[in-house]
């Protein structure tokens, strides 16, 4: 489990020197729906892929669309970072990429619906100020898929 | 709006992004627990729920935790690396024997995962990777001209192991199977060799951090 004191000095140490002050001032968007209305996309920064996308290089701000009609299981992973586990995505994709999970939500009318398109990013070697213009990008195409909300999964 | 997952409290904390649920999993695991569904679906409701907060930031605490399995239970890993290849043989002949031996078990986990790997970020095969890995070890030399091919490669060959020796269907507890992979394969301790390497070379000393984990090299 990740709870700093159980970990080694340097590991607490290294992750403790990701802390940064926010991003900007607060962005905070009140409910206007409830959630068995929101159309929801997946965001996640644990660097998937299909096998034929480009890998993400060793620090790399771009992301990757994942089509939500592609079977996940097809996904692959290019994280620069080794040091958590893959055990459990080499496992189960829905471990860090939870698209069954969501499309059972949809299915049972607990959502809306989904999004067509999902996005990846790889979230190592680079302070969050390197992703502006990516992350902005990628909000204007949440925006044309009518998108009101998104699920963020680090790894 | 957004809501999601957070790994790292203090990260969070700092960050102050608008809904995060905080999870005690360790990193790689944000939803847990792999193949159980209704536990997945408990912590997703629990970060869904924070779309309904009217004021924020919100950081919440998810109370569940995922006990790891007990080392006792754990399923007996398949491949016995009790007589590991000799030191004094050669490192292509060692990797590209210890890949013929895991490779009916890569074979076995793979129909279980119904098709599924992760293998193939690398647009070579294993054979060629492990192969090139083994003569660069062999002549002493590092890939420095080539080293998105080298992180491929050697992301492409631990997949490829974990998927080979989780092989049998069980509750894997990952840490057995890390150190497995690093302390008992010789794929790990090839790649551990490099990152000694890669800690001599004064330009390229930092790559030794992404290829192998803070907790097993130096």
């Amino acid at each position: 489990m990740v709870r700093l004191n159980d970990l080694a000095d340097y590991e607490r140490a290294h992750l403790l020197a990701k802390n940064l002050p926010p991003l900007g001032p607060p962005a905070w968007v009140p409910p206007t729906k409830e959630i068995a209305e929101l159309r929801i996309a997946l965001i996640t920064t644990a660097g998937l892929h299909f096998r034929d996308d480009p890998s993400f290089e060793f620090a790399d701000a771009t992301f990757r669309p994942i089509s939500g009609s592609e079977d996940a299981n097809n996904l692959v992973m290019s994280h620069s970072s080794v040091n958590f586990d893959k055990v459990g995505f080499a496992e189960d994709v829905n471990l860090v990429f939870p698209v069954d999970r969501f499309r059972e939500l949809e299915a049972d009318g607990k959502i809306g619906s989904l999004a067509d398109v999902h996005y990846s990013f790889m979230g190592a070697g680079l302070n969050p100020d390197a992703y502006e213009e990516s992350a902005a990008q990628v909000a204007r195409l949440l925006k044309q898929d009518k998108v009101d909300a998104v699920f963020l999964t680090p790894v | 709006m957004t809501t999601g997952i957070s790994l790292v409290r203090e990260n969070t904390e700092s960050m102050q992004p608008p809904r995060a649920l905080w999870v005690s999993f360790p990193l790689g695991r944000p939803l847990g627990k792999p193949g159980d569904a209704a536990f997945q679906h408990r912590v997703i409701e629990a970060a869904l729920d924070l779309l309904s907060e009217q004021s924020g930031p919100v950081l919440v605490d998810y109370p569940e935790d995922t006990p790891s399995a007990p080392v006792d239970d754990a399923p007996a890993c398949p491949v016995s690396f009790a007589k590991p290849a000799n030191d004094t043989d050669a490192w292509t002949t060692a990797l590209l024997n210890e890949l013929q031996t895991l490779t009916p078990w890569h074979d076995l986990g793979r129909r279980r995962r119904r098709g599924r790997t992760l293998v193939g970020v690398s647009d070579f095969s294993i054979t060629e990777n492990l192969q090139k890995l083994g003569q660069l070890l062999d002549d002493n030399e590092l890939p420095t001209e080539e080293l998105n091919w080298f992180k491929g490669a050697i992301e492409d060959a631990k997949v490829f192991y974990i998927e080979a020796l989780t092989a049998q269907p069980g509750d894997y507890d990952y840490a057995q199977i890390e150190q497995i992979y690093w302390r008992e394969t010789r794929m790990g301790a090839a790649v551990l060799r490099f990152s000694e390497m890669f800690l001599e070379d004064a330009e390229l000393s930092a790559f030794a951090r992404i290829i192998a984990p803070r907790t097993v090299s130096n």
